[in-house]
Protein backbone atom coordinates (compact mmCIF):
# COMPACT_ATOMS: atom_id res chain seq x y z
CA UNK A 1 0.00 0.00 0.00
CA UNK A 2 1.42 3.46 -0.65
CA UNK A 3 1.45 6.41 1.09
CA UNK A 4 -1.90 8.10 -0.58
CA UNK A 5 -3.92 4.97 -0.12
CA UNK A 6 -2.81 4.91 3.85
CA UNK A 7 -3.85 8.69 4.12
CA UNK A 8 -7.13 7.69 1.91
CA UNK A 9 -7.73 4.51 4.26
CA UNK A 10 -7.33 6.87 7.41
CA UNK A 11 -9.54 9.72 6.03
CA UNK A 12 -11.93 7.23 5.42
CA UNK A 13 -11.73 6.17 9.08
CA UNK A 14 -11.86 9.59 10.57
CA UNK A 15 -14.99 10.29 8.06
CA UNK A 16 -16.72 6.61 9.64
CA UNK A 17 -15.34 7.35 13.38
CA UNK A 18 -17.45 10.75 13.29
CA UNK A 19 -20.55 9.66 11.36
CA UNK A 20 -23.13 9.89 14.24
CA UNK A 21 -23.79 5.95 15.26
CA UNK A 22 -26.13 4.44 17.81
CA UNK A 23 -24.40 3.45 20.95
CA UNK A 24 -23.41 -0.27 20.74
CA UNK A 25 -25.23 -2.52 22.63
CA UNK A 26 -22.64 -3.14 25.53
CA UNK A 27 -23.68 -5.02 28.60
CA UNK A 28 -25.01 -2.24 31.02
CA UNK A 29 -22.22 -2.20 34.07
CA UNK A 30 -21.37 -0.02 36.74
CA UNK A 31 -18.82 1.75 35.56
CA UNK A 32 -16.18 3.71 37.87
CA UNK A 33 -16.66 6.89 39.29
CA UNK A 34 -16.20 9.67 36.46
CA UNK A 35 -16.63 7.86 33.85
CA UNK A 36 -18.39 9.03 30.38
CA UNK A 37 -21.67 8.77 29.83
CA UNK A 38 -22.36 4.68 28.79
CA UNK A 39 -21.42 4.21 25.20
CA UNK A 40 -18.96 6.98 25.21
CA UNK A 41 -16.98 5.29 27.74
CA UNK A 42 -16.57 2.37 26.26
CA UNK A 43 -14.93 4.32 23.14
CA UNK A 44 -12.63 6.24 25.32
CA UNK A 45 -11.43 3.17 27.19
CA UNK A 46 -8.00 1.38 26.09
CA UNK A 47 -7.97 -1.31 28.59
CA UNK A 48 -4.90 -0.06 30.62
CA UNK A 49 -5.92 -1.50 33.65
CA UNK A 50 -4.58 1.24 35.49
CA UNK A 51 -7.14 2.12 37.19
CA UNK A 52 -7.86 -1.06 38.95
CA UNK A 53 -3.72 -0.79 39.70
CA UNK A 54 -4.43 1.88 42.01
CA UNK A 55 -7.97 1.36 43.37
CA UNK A 56 -7.18 0.46 47.14
CA UNK A 57 -10.18 -1.94 47.58
CA UNK A 58 -9.69 -3.91 44.15
CA UNK A 59 -13.52 -3.32 43.64
CA UNK A 60 -12.47 -2.59 39.89
CA UNK A 61 -13.13 -6.46 37.32
CA UNK A 62 -13.19 -6.48 33.84
CA UNK A 63 -15.38 -8.30 31.89
CA UNK A 64 -15.28 -11.85 31.03
CA UNK A 65 -12.18 -13.19 29.08
CA UNK A 66 -13.83 -13.91 25.97
CA UNK A 67 -16.19 -10.59 25.00
CA UNK A 68 -15.33 -7.10 23.58
CA UNK A 69 -15.55 -5.52 26.98
CA UNK A 70 -12.97 -8.05 28.28
CA UNK A 71 -10.71 -4.70 28.24
CA UNK A 72 -12.94 -2.31 30.00
CA UNK A 73 -13.34 -1.74 33.83
CA UNK A 74 -17.15 -2.07 36.29
CA UNK A 75 -17.72 -2.32 39.59
CA UNK A 76 -19.82 -5.15 40.92
CA UNK A 77 -20.77 -3.66 44.23
CA UNK A 78 -22.65 -6.58 45.28
CA UNK A 79 -19.22 -8.27 45.94
CA UNK A 80 -17.33 -5.13 46.98
CA UNK A 81 -17.89 -1.48 46.57
CA UNK A 82 -16.34 1.88 45.46
CA UNK A 83 -15.18 4.08 48.55
CA UNK A 84 -15.17 7.39 46.57
CA UNK A 85 -11.18 7.68 46.81
CA UNK A 86 -11.44 9.13 43.35
CA UNK A 87 -7.68 7.47 42.33
CA UNK A 88 -8.56 5.54 39.32
CA UNK A 89 -10.18 8.95 37.80
CA UNK A 90 -6.90 10.87 38.72
CA UNK A 91 -4.50 8.08 36.91
CA UNK A 92 -6.78 7.63 33.57
CA UNK A 93 -4.56 8.16 30.46
CA UNK A 94 -7.12 9.31 28.40
CA UNK A 95 -9.64 10.77 30.50
CA UNK A 96 -12.34 8.03 29.84
CA UNK A 97 -12.83 8.69 33.38
CA UNK A 98 -13.15 12.40 33.73
CA UNK A 99 -10.41 13.49 36.48
CA UNK A 100 -12.16 14.80 40.07
CA UNK A 101 -10.88 15.46 43.50
CA UNK A 102 -11.65 13.62 46.45
CA UNK A 103 -14.23 15.97 47.91
CA UNK A 104 -17.54 15.32 49.10
CA UNK A 105 -18.98 18.11 47.76
CA UNK A 106 -17.43 17.60 44.09
CA UNK A 107 -18.06 14.18 44.54
CA UNK A 108 -21.84 14.80 45.21
CA UNK A 109 -22.56 16.96 42.06
CA UNK A 110 -20.43 14.66 39.84
CA UNK A 111 -20.43 11.26 40.29
CA UNK A 112 -23.39 9.37 39.19
CA UNK A 113 -22.40 5.75 38.88
CA UNK A 114 -25.49 3.96 39.13
CA UNK A 115 -29.02 4.21 40.41
CA UNK A 116 -30.09 2.30 43.78
CA UNK A 117 -33.39 0.32 43.38
CA UNK A 118 -34.76 -1.30 46.70
CA UNK A 119 -36.59 -4.59 46.69
CA UNK A 120 -39.02 -3.81 49.40
CA UNK A 121 -39.91 -7.07 49.73
CA UNK A 122 -36.17 -8.55 50.89
CA UNK A 123 -35.54 -5.71 52.66
CA UNK A 124 -35.41 -6.59 56.90
CA UNK A 125 -36.94 -3.37 58.18
CA UNK A 126 -39.42 -3.10 55.36
CA UNK A 127 -40.81 -6.52 56.18
CA UNK A 128 -40.61 -6.02 60.26
CA UNK A 129 -37.91 -8.45 60.68
CA UNK A 130 -35.34 -6.17 62.19
CA UNK A 131 -34.12 -2.73 62.80
CA UNK A 132 -31.28 -3.63 60.49
CA UNK A 133 -30.01 0.06 59.08
CA UNK A 134 -26.64 -1.27 57.73
CA UNK A 135 -27.10 0.76 54.79
CA UNK A 136 -27.46 4.02 56.26
CA UNK A 137 -24.59 3.69 58.54
CA UNK A 138 -22.21 2.91 55.63
CA UNK A 139 -23.74 5.78 53.12
CA UNK A 140 -21.34 8.29 52.37
CA UNK A 141 -24.31 10.42 52.07
CA UNK A 142 -26.51 9.98 54.84
CA UNK A 143 -30.30 11.81 54.93
CA UNK A 144 -29.61 13.37 51.35
CA UNK A 145 -29.47 9.84 49.50
CA UNK A 146 -31.11 7.59 52.12
CA UNK A 147 -33.12 8.04 55.19
CA UNK A 148 -35.10 6.26 57.74
CA UNK A 149 -38.62 6.10 57.97
CA UNK A 150 -41.20 4.66 60.55
CA UNK A 151 -40.80 3.20 64.38
CA UNK A 152 -38.53 0.49 62.36
CA UNK A 153 -36.22 2.40 60.52
CA UNK A 154 -36.88 1.65 57.21
CA UNK A 155 -34.83 2.55 54.29
CA UNK A 156 -35.60 4.95 51.67
CA UNK A 157 -33.49 5.91 48.97
CA UNK A 158 -33.21 9.13 46.94
CA UNK A 159 -31.46 8.66 43.50
CA UNK A 160 -31.29 11.91 43.10
CA UNK A 161 -28.74 12.48 45.56
CA UNK A 162 -27.16 9.11 45.36
CA UNK A 163 -23.69 8.80 43.43
CA UNK A 164 -24.26 4.82 43.28
CA UNK A 165 -20.72 4.14 45.17
CA UNK A 166 -22.69 0.75 46.25
CA UNK A 167 -21.28 0.34 49.54
CA UNK A 168 -24.95 0.11 50.78
CA UNK A 169 -25.47 -2.98 48.57
CA UNK A 170 -22.22 -4.79 49.53
CA UNK A 171 -23.40 -4.16 53.02
CA UNK A 172 -26.86 -5.26 53.01
CA UNK A 173 -27.26 -8.60 55.05
CA UNK A 174 -29.50 -10.31 52.81
CA UNK A 175 -28.08 -13.29 50.81
CA UNK A 176 -30.07 -11.51 47.44
CA UNK A 177 -29.27 -7.47 48.14
CA UNK A 178 -32.33 -5.95 48.80
CA UNK A 179 -30.31 -3.08 47.64
CA UNK A 180 -29.06 -3.14 43.95
CA UNK A 181 -27.17 0.07 42.31
CA UNK A 182 -28.55 -0.47 38.59
CA UNK A 183 -26.74 0.67 35.74
CA UNK A 184 -27.37 4.55 34.01
CA UNK A 185 -30.11 4.44 31.63
CA UNK A 186 -29.02 4.99 28.06
CA UNK A 187 -30.94 8.16 27.83
CA UNK A 188 -29.70 10.44 30.86
CA UNK A 189 -26.49 10.63 30.70
CA UNK A 190 -24.48 11.05 34.10
CA UNK A 191 -23.37 14.67 34.97
CA UNK A 192 -19.92 13.71 35.37
CA UNK A 193 -19.57 14.31 31.55
CA UNK A 194 -20.69 17.97 32.25
CA UNK A 195 -17.16 20.01 31.88
CA UNK A 196 -16.00 20.99 35.32
CA UNK B 1 25.38 -32.61 5.62
CA UNK B 2 22.89 -30.80 3.97
CA UNK B 3 23.16 -26.98 3.99
CA UNK B 4 20.75 -25.05 5.56
CA UNK B 5 19.54 -21.74 5.46
CA UNK B 6 21.24 -19.11 7.46
CA UNK B 7 19.21 -18.42 10.88
CA UNK B 8 19.62 -15.51 13.20
CA UNK B 9 21.12 -17.95 15.93
CA UNK B 10 23.87 -18.62 13.88
CA UNK B 11 25.33 -15.22 13.74
CA UNK B 12 27.31 -13.95 16.55
CA UNK B 13 27.11 -9.93 17.33
CA UNK B 14 30.97 -9.53 16.87
CA UNK B 15 31.12 -5.65 17.87
CA UNK B 16 28.82 -2.72 19.17
CA UNK B 17 28.35 -4.55 22.44
CA UNK B 18 28.02 -1.88 24.25
CA UNK B 19 24.53 -0.02 22.27
CA UNK B 20 23.34 -4.21 22.55
CA UNK B 21 24.01 -3.98 26.39
CA UNK B 22 21.85 -0.93 26.66
CA UNK B 23 19.07 -2.20 24.06
CA UNK B 24 19.25 -5.74 26.30
CA UNK B 25 19.00 -3.57 29.55
CA UNK B 26 16.79 -1.42 28.46
CA UNK B 27 14.21 -3.91 27.42
CA UNK B 28 14.68 -6.02 30.46
CA UNK B 29 13.67 -3.17 32.45
CA UNK B 30 10.65 -2.88 30.24
CA UNK B 31 9.80 -6.61 30.61
CA UNK B 32 10.61 -6.19 34.15
CA UNK B 33 8.52 -3.39 34.91
CA UNK B 34 5.07 -5.14 33.42
CA UNK B 35 5.78 -7.89 35.44
CA UNK B 36 6.35 -6.25 38.87
CA UNK B 37 4.28 -3.12 38.66
CA UNK B 38 0.99 -5.09 39.31
CA UNK B 39 2.48 -7.42 41.64
CA UNK B 40 3.73 -4.47 43.37
CA UNK B 41 0.46 -2.32 43.55
CA UNK B 42 -1.37 -5.07 44.85
CA UNK B 43 0.95 -6.14 47.31
CA UNK B 44 1.33 -2.27 48.79
CA UNK B 45 -2.87 -2.57 49.40
CA UNK B 46 -3.85 -2.34 52.95
CA UNK B 47 -7.36 -2.81 53.31
CA UNK B 48 -8.80 -5.81 54.35
CA UNK B 49 -10.03 -8.07 52.16
CA UNK B 50 -7.96 -6.78 49.34
CA UNK B 51 -4.07 -7.02 48.71
CA UNK B 52 -2.38 -9.74 47.63
CA UNK B 53 -3.22 -13.31 49.66
CA UNK B 54 -0.68 -14.70 51.53
CA UNK B 55 -1.33 -18.54 49.55
CA UNK B 56 -1.09 -16.98 46.72
CA UNK B 57 2.29 -18.12 44.61
CA UNK B 58 2.89 -14.48 44.12
CA UNK B 59 3.52 -13.60 47.60
CA UNK B 60 7.06 -15.34 48.22
CA UNK B 61 8.10 -12.75 44.79
CA UNK B 62 5.90 -9.68 46.50
CA UNK B 63 7.46 -10.46 49.89
CA UNK B 64 10.92 -8.99 48.56
CA UNK B 65 8.95 -5.68 47.68
CA UNK B 66 8.58 -2.69 49.64
CA UNK B 67 5.48 -1.87 51.40
CA UNK B 68 5.57 1.65 49.94
CA UNK B 69 2.94 1.89 46.71
CA UNK B 70 5.31 1.66 43.31
CA UNK B 71 6.64 5.38 42.18
CA UNK B 72 4.82 5.16 38.47
CA UNK B 73 1.65 3.12 37.17
CA UNK B 74 0.46 1.61 33.74
CA UNK B 75 1.39 -1.02 31.12
CA UNK B 76 3.81 -0.86 28.68
CA UNK B 77 1.55 1.05 26.17
CA UNK B 78 0.76 3.66 28.54
CA UNK B 79 2.99 4.44 31.40
CA UNK B 80 3.35 7.45 33.54
CA UNK B 81 7.01 8.57 34.85
CA UNK B 82 7.45 11.26 36.83
CA UNK B 83 5.98 14.58 34.74
CA UNK B 84 5.42 12.67 31.27
CA UNK B 85 2.67 10.05 30.26
CA UNK B 86 4.01 7.66 27.18
CA UNK B 87 0.71 6.74 25.72
CA UNK B 88 0.92 4.31 22.50
CA UNK B 89 0.33 6.35 19.51
CA UNK B 90 -1.90 3.72 17.62
CA UNK B 91 -4.17 3.52 20.85
CA UNK B 92 -3.94 7.49 21.16
CA UNK B 93 -5.55 7.96 17.44
CA UNK B 94 -8.17 5.38 18.38
CA UNK B 95 -9.57 7.33 21.02
CA UNK B 96 -9.12 10.40 19.08
CA UNK B 97 -11.16 9.11 16.45
CA UNK B 98 -13.84 9.45 19.24
CA UNK B 99 -12.85 11.72 21.57
CA UNK B 100 -11.30 14.56 19.26
CA UNK B 101 -8.48 16.24 19.89
CA UNK B 102 -8.06 18.25 23.40
CA UNK B 103 -5.30 19.72 25.39
CA UNK B 104 -4.92 16.32 27.38
CA UNK B 105 -4.64 14.60 24.32
CA UNK B 106 -2.10 16.61 22.96
CA UNK B 107 0.10 16.27 26.40
CA UNK B 108 -0.31 12.54 26.75
CA UNK B 109 0.22 11.45 23.07
CA UNK B 110 3.31 14.58 22.54
CA UNK B 111 6.15 12.39 24.07
CA UNK B 112 5.73 9.34 22.75
CA UNK B 113 5.53 11.01 19.37
CA UNK B 114 8.34 12.86 19.50
CA UNK B 115 10.51 9.81 20.40
CA UNK B 116 9.49 7.90 17.59
CA UNK B 117 10.08 10.62 15.28
CA UNK B 118 13.51 11.53 16.49
CA UNK B 119 14.05 7.51 17.37
CA UNK B 120 11.70 6.14 14.69
CA UNK B 121 10.39 2.25 15.59
CA UNK B 122 12.76 1.89 18.61
CA UNK B 123 9.66 0.89 21.00
CA UNK B 124 9.40 -2.47 18.97
CA UNK B 125 13.50 -3.32 19.28
CA UNK B 126 13.59 -1.08 22.66
CA UNK B 127 10.75 -1.68 24.95
CA UNK B 128 7.88 -4.45 23.00
CA UNK B 129 7.40 -7.17 26.25
CA UNK B 130 6.79 -9.07 23.02
CA UNK B 131 10.64 -9.52 22.10
CA UNK B 132 11.64 -12.22 24.27
CA UNK B 133 8.89 -14.61 22.91
CA UNK B 134 10.12 -13.38 19.32
CA UNK B 135 12.99 -14.37 20.48
CA UNK B 136 12.25 -17.39 22.05
CA UNK B 137 10.13 -17.96 19.00
CA UNK B 138 13.60 -18.02 16.82
CA UNK B 139 15.80 -20.11 19.06
CA UNK B 140 12.41 -22.75 18.65
CA UNK B 141 13.18 -22.57 14.95
CA UNK B 142 16.57 -22.70 15.23
CA UNK B 143 16.23 -26.32 17.23
CA UNK B 144 13.14 -27.42 15.20
CA UNK B 145 15.51 -26.98 11.93
CA UNK B 146 18.88 -28.65 13.28
CA UNK B 147 16.25 -31.85 14.26
CA UNK B 148 15.25 -32.00 10.75
CA UNK B 149 11.97 -30.26 10.81
CA UNK B 150 11.37 -28.38 7.22
CA UNK B 151 9.48 -25.03 8.69
CA UNK B 152 8.26 -22.90 6.20
CA UNK B 153 9.01 -18.49 5.93
CA UNK B 154 6.28 -16.80 4.70
CA UNK B 155 6.73 -13.64 3.35
CA UNK B 156 3.49 -11.41 3.91
CA UNK B 157 3.85 -8.12 2.35
CA UNK B 158 4.64 -5.95 5.07
CA UNK B 159 1.37 -3.66 4.08
CA UNK B 160 -0.91 -6.23 5.54
CA UNK B 161 0.27 -4.83 9.22
CA UNK B 162 -0.94 -1.41 7.74
CA UNK B 163 -4.63 -2.62 6.17
CA UNK B 164 -4.72 -4.56 9.89
CA UNK B 165 -4.33 -1.16 11.69
CA UNK B 166 -6.99 0.81 9.75
CA UNK B 167 -9.35 -1.99 9.83
CA UNK B 168 -9.31 -2.08 13.48
CA UNK B 169 -10.04 1.37 13.87
CA UNK B 170 -12.71 1.33 10.93
CA UNK B 171 -14.19 -1.79 12.73
CA UNK B 172 -13.50 -0.25 16.24
CA UNK B 173 -15.41 2.95 15.17
CA UNK B 174 -18.37 0.75 13.71
CA UNK B 175 -18.75 -1.32 16.97
CA UNK B 176 -18.15 1.48 19.25
CA UNK B 177 -15.25 0.08 21.26
CA UNK B 178 -11.59 0.06 21.21
CA UNK B 179 -10.27 -3.09 19.32
CA UNK B 180 -6.48 -2.29 19.32
CA UNK B 181 -6.17 -2.86 22.68
CA UNK B 182 -7.76 -6.57 22.02
CA UNK B 183 -5.10 -7.69 19.77
CA UNK B 184 -1.77 -5.50 20.00
CA UNK B 185 0.49 -7.31 21.85
CA UNK B 186 2.84 -5.10 24.53
CA UNK B 187 -1.06 -3.75 25.43
CA UNK B 188 -2.17 -7.67 25.36
CA UNK B 189 0.88 -8.77 27.72
CA UNK B 190 0.79 -5.88 30.03
CA UNK B 191 -3.41 -6.88 30.51
CA UNK B 192 -2.97 -10.54 30.65
CA UNK B 193 0.04 -9.73 33.68
CA UNK B 194 -2.49 -7.74 35.36
CA UNK B 195 -5.31 -10.30 35.12
CA UNK B 196 -3.11 -12.94 36.20
CA UNK B 197 -2.33 -11.19 39.02
CA UNK B 198 -5.06 -9.44 40.41
CA UNK B 199 -7.61 -12.20 39.21
CA UNK B 200 -5.35 -15.37 38.73
CA UNK B 201 -6.78 -15.95 35.78
CA UNK B 202 -5.87 -15.30 31.66
CA UNK B 203 -8.28 -13.46 29.16
CA UNK B 204 -8.56 -14.21 25.23
CA UNK B 205 -5.42 -12.08 24.62
CA UNK B 206 -3.26 -14.72 26.28
CA UNK B 207 -4.46 -16.49 23.09
CA UNK B 208 -3.65 -14.16 20.56
CA UNK B 209 -0.44 -13.66 22.01
CA UNK B 210 0.34 -17.44 21.82
CA UNK B 211 -1.09 -17.10 17.90
CA UNK B 212 1.51 -14.35 17.40
CA UNK B 213 4.12 -16.87 18.96
CA UNK B 214 3.27 -19.59 16.84
CA UNK B 215 2.56 -18.32 13.66
CA UNK B 216 6.22 -16.76 14.08
CA UNK B 217 7.81 -20.05 14.93
CA UNK B 218 5.55 -22.09 12.62
CA UNK B 219 4.60 -20.19 9.59
CA UNK B 220 6.88 -17.21 9.27
CA UNK B 221 9.82 -16.00 11.33
CA UNK B 222 9.09 -12.91 12.88
CA UNK B 223 6.21 -12.37 10.44
CA UNK B 224 3.50 -11.18 12.97
CA UNK B 225 5.80 -7.65 14.36
CA UNK B 226 6.90 -7.72 10.60
CA UNK B 227 3.71 -7.94 8.70
CA UNK B 228 0.68 -8.22 10.79
CA UNK B 229 1.68 -5.52 14.66
CA UNK B 230 -1.05 -2.73 13.87
CA UNK B 231 1.34 -0.94 16.54
CA UNK B 232 4.38 -1.57 14.57
CA UNK B 233 2.52 -0.03 11.17
CA UNK B 234 1.85 2.77 13.14
CA UNK B 235 5.60 3.13 14.57
CA UNK B 236 6.23 3.07 11.05
CA UNK B 237 4.10 5.44 9.59
CA UNK B 238 5.46 7.64 12.12
CA UNK B 239 9.23 7.32 11.72
CA UNK B 240 9.46 8.08 8.05
CA UNK B 241 11.40 11.33 9.56
CA UNK B 242 13.48 9.72 11.67
CA UNK B 243 16.91 10.72 11.29
CA UNK B 244 18.61 7.90 12.57
CA UNK B 245 19.44 5.24 9.53
CA UNK B 246 21.54 2.47 9.29
CA UNK B 247 23.99 3.07 6.76
CA UNK B 248 26.26 0.77 4.34
CA UNK B 249 29.47 1.52 3.50
CA UNK B 250 29.46 -0.97 0.36
CA UNK B 251 33.54 -0.57 -0.46
CA UNK B 252 33.55 -2.67 3.10
CA UNK B 253 30.69 -5.23 2.64
CA UNK B 254 31.39 -8.79 1.34
CA UNK B 255 27.61 -9.16 0.55
CA UNK B 256 27.62 -11.92 3.08
CA UNK B 257 24.13 -11.41 3.93
CA UNK B 258 24.63 -11.87 7.71
CA UNK B 259 22.85 -8.65 8.30
CA UNK B 260 19.76 -9.12 6.17
CA UNK B 261 19.48 -12.84 7.83
CA UNK B 262 19.75 -10.97 11.56
CA UNK B 263 16.99 -8.50 11.00
CA UNK B 264 13.39 -9.49 12.27
CA UNK B 265 11.91 -7.12 10.63
CA UNK B 266 12.73 -7.97 6.80
CA UNK B 267 14.95 -5.33 5.96
CA UNK B 268 18.11 -5.05 3.74
CA UNK B 269 20.93 -3.58 5.49
CA UNK B 270 23.17 -5.42 2.96
CA UNK B 271 21.33 -3.40 -0.31
CA UNK B 272 20.83 -0.58 1.82
CA UNK B 273 17.25 -1.12 1.66
CA UNK B 274 16.41 0.07 4.94
CA UNK B 275 13.05 2.11 4.99
CA UNK B 276 10.64 3.01 8.17
CA UNK B 277 10.19 -0.27 9.49
CA UNK B 278 13.61 -0.54 10.84
CA UNK B 279 13.76 -0.74 14.83
CA UNK B 280 16.87 0.13 15.49
CA UNK B 281 17.90 -2.28 17.30
CA UNK B 282 21.85 -2.37 15.78
CA UNK B 283 21.96 -6.01 15.53
CA UNK B 284 23.06 -6.09 11.69
CA UNK B 285 25.61 -3.30 13.05
CA UNK B 286 26.93 -5.74 15.56
CA UNK B 287 26.36 -8.87 13.39
CA UNK B 288 28.88 -7.09 10.21
CA UNK B 289 32.44 -9.08 9.99
CA UNK B 290 33.72 -6.11 8.13
CA UNK B 291 32.17 -3.48 9.87
CA UNK B 292 30.46 -2.08 6.82
CA UNK B 293 27.38 -0.60 8.52
CA UNK B 294 27.15 1.90 11.09
CA UNK B 295 24.81 4.50 12.30
CA UNK B 296 24.27 7.50 10.15
CA UNK B 297 22.24 10.95 11.23
CA UNK B 298 20.80 12.22 7.91
CA UNK B 299 18.12 14.24 7.08
CA UNK B 300 14.75 12.77 6.77
CA UNK B 301 13.89 11.56 2.91
CA UNK B 302 10.65 13.69 3.38
CA UNK B 303 12.93 17.07 4.21
CA UNK B 304 14.72 15.63 1.29
CA UNK B 305 12.33 15.71 -1.22
CA UNK B 306 11.39 18.87 -0.63
CA UNK B 307 14.60 20.50 -0.92
CA UNK B 308 14.93 18.55 -4.44
CA UNK B 309 12.25 19.92 -5.60
CA UNK B 310 12.62 24.32 -4.51
CA UNK B 311 14.91 26.24 -6.38
CA UNK B 312 19.05 25.78 -5.77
Amino acid sequence: MNRRALLGALTAAVALATVPRRARAHARKIRPPGALAPGRFEQACIGCFRCAEVCPTTCIRFGSAFSLDQAIPYIDASERACVLCMKCTQVCPTQALVPLAADPDIIAKTVRMGVPVLTRSRCLPWNLEGICRLCYQVCPYPEEAVELTGPRKAPLFHPEACVGCGLCEEACPEQNHAIRIEPLPDAAPPPSTRPP
Amino acid sequence: MTRRALQPLDITLRHGQRYQRVRRGFLALSVALSFVLPLWHLHSLDVQGAGLAADSPWARVAALLPDAPPPFFGAPTSIWVGLFELVDPLESLGVALFQGVSWHWVWTVLPGVVLVLLLGRFFCGWACPYLPLLAASNASRWVLTRLGLRLPDVKVPRATSRVVMVGLLVGGSLLGTQLVPLVYPPALIGREVFRAVFYGSLGAGALVVAGAFLFDTFVSRGGFCRSLCPGGAMFSVLSNLSPLRVKNERSKCTDCTVCDVVCNLGQSPMTNRLDSGCERCGRCIASCPTRALSWSLSRPPLARDSKAEGPP
